[in-house]
């Protein structure tokens, strides 16, 4: 007597496209946008302030708010970026977290 | 204004009467931000709780650092007259907050006069106090500005 087994067909998982983001992955951006109002010299000085940037690096992400209209500053976690965002708003700076789809 | 000492934390600052006058009226404007103006995200409607926190955070950083202004201005020993005009002492920690007020007084002054993209070309009666608060805390800003720069390259 045959035992009749049956076929299995080998289960293929299918690649995972998209992993959910936690609030702890660091899957925000922190981004600067540009205004006619904030002078130059004081974005740059923010900048050092919150980030602890030297001058250089600093007057970079400033010159690209300025010439590209903003310039993503960071990408952290949730709790992060929401942090420093209040800190660039404390100085009155035009900044917003975004998720980085 | 000029920066005349600065030594470690410690900045000292003198300022001509008419120029001690108009920094005490400037910083009697603030705050001048509107509470709903900064937005967490782009995408972030008013209701969102996140964004609810924030606008309380603001606000209660504006309510802390109104009452901090107030304390440093009537600290005899912060603002003191002398022969050349007046004498402003401020700590780092100071400066930096006051470089916080100056630009809520500017950047709250151009939104009510409409958050123009480009410089103004006309001003009539009602816009010109704005107009001149935005442009004197500018002045200001700048110079506290510079003069920082000057000491911390000094030191």
């Amino acid at each position: 007597m045959e035992i009749a087994t049956p076929e299995v067909a080998p289960i293929i998982v299918p690649e995972q496209q998209e992993k959910p983001k936690s609030g702890l992955e660091p899957g925000y951006l922190v981004v600067c946008w540009n205004d006619p109002v904030n002078f130059m010299d004081y974005v740059t000085h923010v900048f050092q302030r919150v980030f602890g940037w030297p001058r250089k690096k600093a007057e970079f992400h400033m010159l690209q708010v300025h010439e590209q209209g903003k310039s993503v500053l960071t990408r952290e976690s949730l709790e992060k970026a929401e942090h420093y965002v209040h800190q660039l708003q404390k100085y009155s700076l035009h900044a917003t977290m975004e998720r980085d789809e | 204004m000029k920066l005349v000492r600065h030594a470690g934390e410690r900045f000292e600052f003198q300022l001509g009467g008419r120029e001690k006058d108009l920094l005490m009226e400037i910083l009697g404007l603030y705050p001048r931000i509107p509470s709903a103006y900064q937005r967490l995200s782009k995408s972030a409607g008013s209701e969102e709780p996140n964004q609810r926190l924030l606008e309380e955070a603001l606000a209660e950083q504006r309510r802390e650092n109104k009452k901090q202004l107030q304390a440093l201005l009537a600290d005899r020993e912060k603002m003191t007259e002398n022969a050349q005009g007046w004498r402003l002492a401020l700590t780092s920690a100071e400066l930096e907050q006051l470089l916080q007020i100056l630009n809520d007084v500017r950047v709250g002054s151009w939104v009510r006069l409409g958050s123009p993209e480009s410089r103004l070309e006309v001003l009539d009666e009602k816009m010109a106090p704005d107009f001149w608060a935005m442009e004197t805390a500018g002045f200001f800003q700048i110079r506290f500005l510079q003069m920082l720069e000057k000491g911390t390259n000094r030191s």
